[in-house]
This record gives structure tokens, sequence and C-alpha cells, in this order.
């Protein structure tokens, strides 16, 4: 759109990212302002998936998570081979809401991301009803290909907004050193950002 | 008749239980119909299981499979275990396959590119390559089902036998050794290769931004640091070279596929320039009934086009060089998934990828060899 900037008009499908299950389609514009500020965006979609079937699940592992001795901790999910230990499937897909979150905030018109690795989650107790977690994430980058680490602090109660504070390294992993050389990454780690979604 | 009683007689209205012999499964049948002795099937085939319980026992212990017919497909495997592979397939097919050098990695690993060949000398060839980006462990996997399947496909004379008849086919499996190696023992998201040159500051090059084709154009970075360095100038990477001089000395290799993964799409050159590939609405086509022979397994959904227009912008990647080169079919795969699981793809989804890989590779193996050029 001249003097305003680029609009993108969007038809999509989605799909539950544990079964495959169709999940609805959703209609959306994407306008991104010529001055890089945030992309404006109006989106309608529907739901195929029935609210109280979500509403049990969550609250049946968010009872499993509460009725443990110890806190969870984790490494790898899935891991190299692709596994994931179905005992850990809803720390995953936590994980997976909170990074998308995290990928709503550094994506712009030409850079976008998946989540590549859970690459550590550790639980925090609390006094209160939230879970929360800590977690380090691995997101792949496009198309620069990069693997960006980010550290995620996520707090949930079921029927409330997923609470996420991130924190990305700005350099991406490949600043090892070299025999005799420094690693030249100068660059400090983006600021602590938060989001509740 | 030999019976073999696996719980014997032990009294009035008791089950017997009986394993019997095929030869001899007519004649127990009739006796016992004949005789009204009512009988059901419990096992159909015993050797089936005994068969499907020794591969299960191999592939729990970690001892190395015996041969190529033992050796666990569904599973990733380390370098070691593909090249002993390689070592097995060539020892029990001597007359088809044959292994070679084509040169070493920057850490002195040898680069193997395996030859089916039924002779003649010098053939109009295909090559295949995987695992030129280390993290797409799909893809190597892949390679080492695409080599047995071959095989299979000469010793049953079907599929790609025909195309044996008067094409080569080269196979190499793990094209960046040292980053494989990498992604098991420190890093299993090391992209790039091993090599550290002068003056740069972090370890390796991005080998699918090393070819000598709009090298250092935009689509690539300078920065060793990141995951699309360049390297210092074409041909840097002896895993890069290696193939450019195989390439050009052997003159006749007609179609040229190199795979990786994740994305589920099939491109054509070009990925530096905009300029539209001469040839681009034959490779158009061709892709078109290549991905609909892949979705044709398992519905798997591929996109299909130029690398710039259906990817991102590349500069220095291998098919717009081999294109160049005059190789027509220059195609490279991104294979599952869609970033689901990305590089970490559940193993069991190796041999349904390859096997719905195979079919696309198939359409563009024998689009060469009836559009001879």
């Amino acid at each position: 759109i001249p003097e305003s900037g680029h609009k993108y008009y969007l038809q999509f499908s989605t799909e539950d990212y544990r079964t495959g299950e169709d999940a609805g389609n959703c209609l959306a514009t994407v306008l991104y302002p010529k001055k890089k500020s945030r992309p404006v965006v109006s989106i309608k979609c529907s739901h195929t998936k029935d609210q109280k079937e979500i509403q049990e699940e969550d609250n049946s592992f968010y009872q499993r998570i509460r009725h443990q001795s110890k806190p969870i901790t984790a490494s790898n999910i899935p891991d190299s081979y692709g596994n994931i230990e179905p005992a850990l499937e809803p720390v995953w897909a936590l994980a997976v809401a909170g990074s998308s979150s995290i990928m709503w905030e550094k994506s712009t018109e030409t850079l976008g991301y998946f989540l590549a690795q859970v690459k550590s989650v550790r639980q925090w107790i609390r006094r209160d009803d939230f879970v929360e977690f800590d977690y380090t994430v691995l997101l792949h980058e496009m198309p620069t290909q990069e693997i960006i680490s980010c550290h995620m602090r996520l707090t949930w109660l079921p029927g409330q907004p997923l609470k996420v504070k991130h924190f990305c390294a700005s350099e991406g992993h490949g600043a090892e050193p070299g025999s005799g050389a420094e690693s030249g990454s100068a660059a400090g780690p983006s600021a602590e950002k938060g989001a509740s979604f | 008749i030999q019976l073999d009683f696996w719980l014997a007689p032990r009294g009035l209205g008791l089950p017997v239980d009986i394993r019997v012999p095929f030869r001899s499964l007519q004649a127990v049948k009739a006796h016992l119909e004949a005789n009204g002795v009512s009988y059901s099937i419990m096992i159909e085939d015993v050797q089936a299981l005994l068969d499907e319980e020794q591969t299960e026992m191999l592939r729990s212990s970690r001892q190395r499979s015996l041969d190529t017919n033992t050796f666990n497909y569904e599973a990733y495997h380390t370098i070691d275990e593909i090249y002993n592979f390689m070592d097995m397939l060539v020892a029990e097919n001597p007359n088809l396959v044959t292994k070679l050098e084509i040169g070493r990695s920057t850490e002195n690993r040898p680069l193997y590119v395996l030859k089916f060949s039924t002779g003649g000398t010098n053939r109009p060839a295909i090559w295949i390559d995987t695992g030129i980006h280390s993290r797409e462990w799909v893809t190597q996997a892949s390679g080492v089902w695409f080599a047995k399947k071959i095989v299979q496909d000469h010793a049953n004379n079907e599929g790609v036998a025909s195309i044996l008849e008067t094409m080569d086919i080269f196979l190499e499996i793990v094209t960046n050794p040292d980053g494989f190696a990498y992604t098991h023992s420190k890093n299993r998201m090391w992209r790039k290769t091993r090599s550290k040159h002068p003056g740069a500051i972090c370890v390796g090059v991005d080998p699918n931004r090393n070819w000598d084709a709009g090298f250092g154009d935009a689509g690539a970075s300078g920065n060793s640091c990141t995951e699309t360095y360049h390297g210092p100038y074409p041909n840097s990477e002896p895993e890069v070279k290696s193939i450019v001089d195989f390439v050009k000395s052997h003159g006749n290799i007609k179609a040229f596929i190199s795979i990786h993964s994740y994305s589920q799409l099939l491109l054509y050159p070009y990925g530096y320039t905009e300029t539209p590939a001469p040839d681009e609405q034959e490779l158009h086509e061709l892709s078109a009934k290549a991905v609909a022979a892949l979705s044709s397994l398992y519905g798997t959904k591929y996109k299909y086009g130029s690398i710039i227009t259906t990817i991102y912008r590349a500069s220095g990647s291998t098919v717009d060089w081999t294109y160049n080169q005059g190789i027509k079919y220059s195609f490279t795969f991104e294979l599952r998934d869609t970033g689901r699981y990305g590089f970490l793809l559940p193993a069991k989804q190796i041999v349904p990828t390859a096997e719905e890989t195979w079919l696309a590779l198939k359409v563009i193996m024998e689009h060469a060899r009836d559009n001879m050029y």
C-alpha cells in the first residue's frame, strides 16, 4: 500500500499440536507499516475443538503438576532422536505455547521462527495456585538458519492467560572460539521482555 | 508328519497345541476335519515370529548388525555405523556397488560415494547427496535407506532396475562427516563444516553457500560466526571441492539432487538471482509430477518452485552451480517436517520419509533417462 506499508491477507487452517487433528480455520490481515513498528493484526478464527475438552485436559495436567513431590526438571525435549517422554509431553506443550509468545515478539516481515528444542526446564514450586517453569528454549530462525537460545519464565493457572517473560541471547550459537582466537561476541543480550497472553 | 506338540494331550476335554510343519498342513487339517475335531489357528507363521524376534534382539543389543538385512533402518546411526553399512552393502553386492573415496574432510574423514552400476563406461549418471547440513539427520538416514532400496530393486528387477540398465547412480550419504560427528558428540544443532580459516573468528562454513554460483552475493553471510557463512572463497571447503572435482571429471552427470530437511519443499534453481532458469518450465512441470508421486504414499504435502521464490534468496548454493555446469535436472529437496519437530524428527518417521521421497526421486530419474541431452 503506497506510503503506508505492506498488507498481507491470510487464510489458513490450524491443527492440534499434539494430535494433528484439524482445529479450525482463520482469516487474518497483517499490516507492516512503512515505519518499522509492530505490525497491525486483525484475525478471526473458527474453533472446532470443544472448549470443555480443552479445559479438562488442562485441569488434569495442572493437577498432576501440583501433586508432584519434587519439582519437574528435564533437558533435551525432544532428544536428539526426536523422542519425547510421554510424561513430559505437557511440559513440552507449555513450552510451545510460551515460546509462541517469544516468536510473536521477535518475528518481523522477513524473520520467522520455529521451536527447535526445549534445552532444559525446571519447575519452581510456588505457595499460591500458579505453576511456574523456567525454560531454555532453542528457536530456529529463518532465513538466517541461526539457532537462538532464549530463557523463558512461564507462569500458568488453567483458565488464565499464560504469563511469559523472555530473554534471548542476541548472538547466534555459532560464536565458538577457534584455536588461538577469541569469540567475537560483543553484543549484550536483549532486554528482558514480558508478555501476557 | 513330524508334529511338534507344544501342549501335549492331557486328557479328555483338554486342548492340545501342535506346531505343524508347512508340508504337513493340508494332511493334518483334512484329518482333523474328517474326524470332526475342531481346531483354531493360534499362530499362522511361526517362522515370521522367529525372524521378528531375531531382528528385535539385534536391534536392542547395541551390537553392529551383521548384514544389511538386519540393519535397523528405523533408527538414527552414528558415522561409524553408516560407514560400516556401506562396506557391508558393497561386500554383499560386489557386482553392483562400489565405494569411492572422492576426498577428505577438514578433519581428515574420508568422503565416500557409493556407485551403483551394471556396467558400461562412464554412463550418464544421477547424483544424490544427503547430509550436507549435518543436523538434518533424516537425510543421512534416508540416504542409507535409498542405498538398500537400489540394491533391492536391482535384485528383484523392479523399480530403478530399468534405470540402472542405462545409467549409473552415485550416492553420497554423509556429505559432511565432520559436522555429522559433531552433532553426535557436541552439538545436535550443528549445520556447517568444521573448518577454521585464517582470520575467521568462528568455526565452520555453510557448505550450501560455498559453491561458485553467485558466490558472496546477497543470500549468504560474510561473518564466520553465522550459520550461512559462505567461506573465504568458493570451494574453500574440501567437502564441496571434492564434489566439484568429481562432477567435472565425470562429465556425464544428467541429474543432480541434493537433499536437506526440513520444510517439505522441492526446489530448482536459482537461489542467487530472480532471473528464471532457462529450463524453468520443464523443471516446474517435473517438480509437479515428482511432488504428486511423493504425496500419493502418505498424503505428505510439498510445495515446489525455484529456490528464490519458494524459500528465500540463497547464493553459492549447490544446485545453482550444478545447473550452470549444464546439469539440467538439478533439484534440492527439503524433507519432513514443517517445523513441529524440525531437525529432531522422530526416528519412526525415517522410513516413511525415505519411502515417499524415493517415489519423487524415481520420477526425476526416469525423466532424466527418457529425456537424454
